[in-house]
């Protein structure tokens, strides 16, 4: 295999990963409430904003930095539950929480959320990329044979890997685990029994959350983008790997935001650069036409 | 305030024509600054826009997020329609509804079977798919640059370019757009479309074709928005591919939802509402999308059912006094 196509693959893996981690969060607020949280790209914009501020004020080691904005994200995924999700959450009988009028509204007003999010976030830092203290870029050439890899790549196969451990230890070993399992796979069952759905969603958005603005502390600092669109892209590729995992399949988005990120790096090899933004969505249709539960997905109801 | 409208519904439609032909260019020639015609024009663009999202998505419930691509299809179509050989406004409203509708139609086939939200990620994805073709396709669209000198309206053979003509052009057709969306969502055809939106399983049960209604309605409802385009397109002189992302598709469901989801007159106050808005507090010119978030987030938490419900628009349209 010749260095060019191995470096595409190594890039494309990092790049696949990065939507890995966005999609791990999306999915576990999908999983739960069953309805598309629109918001979640700002909180990956502000995992990266609160990042970034927290370099330029204390300059701390990076562990300190993951911790401080997995807290934030977690916090911006408690706020953002009670302002956008559970105003509308007021009725309690099982044909307004199964209603498609919910879902459509909370998809609406997280969408509003989010774009109320990102103008003050644009009002208060401008349009434009935010300058990075050049310590904090995860972007040291590390030479590995013929493949060029950077600390990046490894901060963020790590942290996949991490979340995705964290992740498994929390669903089925936990309690709290096990009630988000209870409320993905029926939330009026989960009420029946007596579990605090409440309680168990603000949980799921905090930890989703918390992922989320890992993810774009982690991208932000490896591409060194930090803008305040810099959600929008990313995220509706996870969303999408996220669709063609099969929904509320954690292990078929990341493969599925693999192969988006794999295909996205070696397309140039074969087809224009700025066609490239086309694949996810060509891919996408496909699954949505071909697979109408996903690649990996179980049987859904979604024709 | 609905009372008072349904009590007037019998002269409804000769105090719109007189309101839209005479008060309203009355006043702006009054004022006389092409700046209020231009915003009066834009306004009634987006009515249609507005209007034809409502077909789809208030009344038979199919939510798009890709409207505004497929008014830019129309608004292409027409620009370069008349930029490269000159055609007639009317051959281009013809051919940007023709094409719009036919891309809407084409790309409803495999879509239109999905639900719930992977309908509207789906035309998410077309709507940004179409965008990136027209961005990049340099040697058809001119790429990122956008289309410029496009010229203004010339309707068989008259040229109709002035502030005040345009506004009539433009008036006349936004007219017949609502008379087309207002058969439709208030016959029969309407009432099944609403049963579709209900509960399409019961919908087909009772005979009903869901997939072809769905798939017709779609096409429609593409197709206003590109004569909306066209009409952009001749009243703005210029149009690039930023001016139908994804934010343009969110406006126009913004006005729907303020409006009230399924109902016409709605949609139309909802389209006035976002678009004059903004421009009374031009001086915060960065606030616009602000102001369409908070817009859209109030709403559908204190009303739900928008400015004028779809039960109250029925009311209102068919001459019964208000519940």
């Amino acid at each position: 295999m010749d260095a060019v196509l191995l470096q595409g693959i190594v890039n494309g893996l990092s790049l696949g990963l990065c939507y890995a981690l966005i999609a791990i969060g999306f999915t576990l607020i999908f999983g739960v409430l069953n309805a598309v949280n629109f918001a979640h790209s700002e909180v990956y914009m502000l995992g990266a904003f609160a990042g970034l501020v927290i370099i330029q004020a204390f300059a701390p080691p990076f562990l300190a930095v993951v911790f401080a904005v997995a807290a934030v994200g977690a916090l911006l995924g408690f706020g953002l539950e009670r302002i956008a999700f559970r105003p509308l959450r007021r009725a309690r009988d099982e044909a307004s929480l199964k209603s498609r009028a919910l879902r459509e509204a909370t998809l609406m007003s997280s969408l509003a959320v989010g774009i109320l999010v990102r103008e003050f976030a644009e009002l208060r830092f401008g349009g434009d990329m935010q300058p990075i203290p050049s310590g904090a870029m995860l972007n040291t050439p590390i030479a590995l044979g013929p493949v060029i890899l950077t600390t990046g790549d490894f901060y963020i196969f790590g942290m996949a890997a991490a979340m995705l451990l964290l992740l498994q230890f929390l669903l089925y070993r936990t309690k709290i685990g096990l009630s988000i399992r209870a409320l993905s796979d029926d939330l009026i069952g989960a009420l029946y029994v007596g579990i605090n759905t409440d309680r168990v969603i603000v949980w799921t958005f905090m930890i989703g959350s918390s992922f989320g603005a890992l993810a774009g502390l982690m991208v932000g600092l490896y591409y060194g983008t930090i803008f305040p669109y810099m959600g929008f892209a990313p995220t509706l590729k996870a969303f999408i790997a996220m669709l063609m995992g099969g929904l509320n399949n954690i292990p078929g988005a990341v493969l599925c935001a693999l192969l988006i990120g794999l295909s996205e790096s070696l397309a140039p090899e074969i087809m224009p650069t700025r066609w490239v933004d086309l694949i996810a969505y060509v891919f996408l249709l496909v699954t949505l036409i071909f697979f109408p539960a996903g690649i990996f997905g179980r049987k859904a109801e979604r024709v | 305030m609905a009372a008072i409208l349904a009590r007037a519904r019998p002269y409804g439609v000769v105090i719109l024509l007189a309101f839209v032909l005479g008060v309203v260019p009355a006043l702006l020639a009054a004022v006389n600054l092409g700046y209020p015609f231009r915003l009066a024009q834009l306004t009634m663009i987006f009515i249609i826009l507005a209007a034809s999202l409502n077909l789809v998505s208030g009344v038979a419930g199919l939510l798009s997020l890709g409207h505004a691509a497929f008014y830019g299809v129309g608004a292409y179509t027409a620009a370069l329609l008349s930029a490269r050989f000159g055609t007639d406004l009317v051959v281009n409203l013809v051919a940007s509804a023709a094409v719009a509708g036919g891309i809407g139609f084409l790309v409803a086939i495999p879509t239109i079977r999905l639900v719930k939200i992977f309908f509207a990620v789906a035309t998410l994805s077309v709507g940004e798919i179409i965008i990136l073709v027209i961005t990049n396709w340099y040697d058809l669209t001119r790429g990122p640059m956008g289309v410029r000198d496009i010229p203004g309206f010339v309707v068989l053979g008259m040229d109709l370019g002035s502030p005040l003509r345009s506004y009539y052009v433009v008036a006349v057709v936004t007219l017949v757009c609502i008379w087309i969306v207002h058969r439709l969502s208030h016959t029969v055809y309407g009432n099944a479309l609403r049963a579709l939106r209900e509960d399409d399983q019961a919908a087909g049960a009772m005979g009903l074709n869901v997939g072809m209604m769905k798939l017709v309605i779609f096409a429609i409802s593409t197709a206003l928005a590109g004569v909306a385009g066209a009409l952009l397109a001749h009243s703005t002189n210029f149009i690039s591919p930023d001016m139908f992302r994804l934010p343009e598709s969110i406006l126009i469901l913004t006005m729907v939802v303020v409006g009230g989801l399924g109902s016409l007159p709605g949609a139309v106050l909802g389209a006035i509402v976002l678009i004059i808005l903004p421009e009374l507090g031009r001086d915060f010119g960065q606030l616009r999308m602000v102001l369409v978030g908070a817009v859209l987030f109030l709403s559908i938490l204190l009303m739900p059912k928008g400015l004028i419900g779809e039960v109250t628009a029925f009311d209102l349209l068919r001459g019964k006094p208000s519940r």
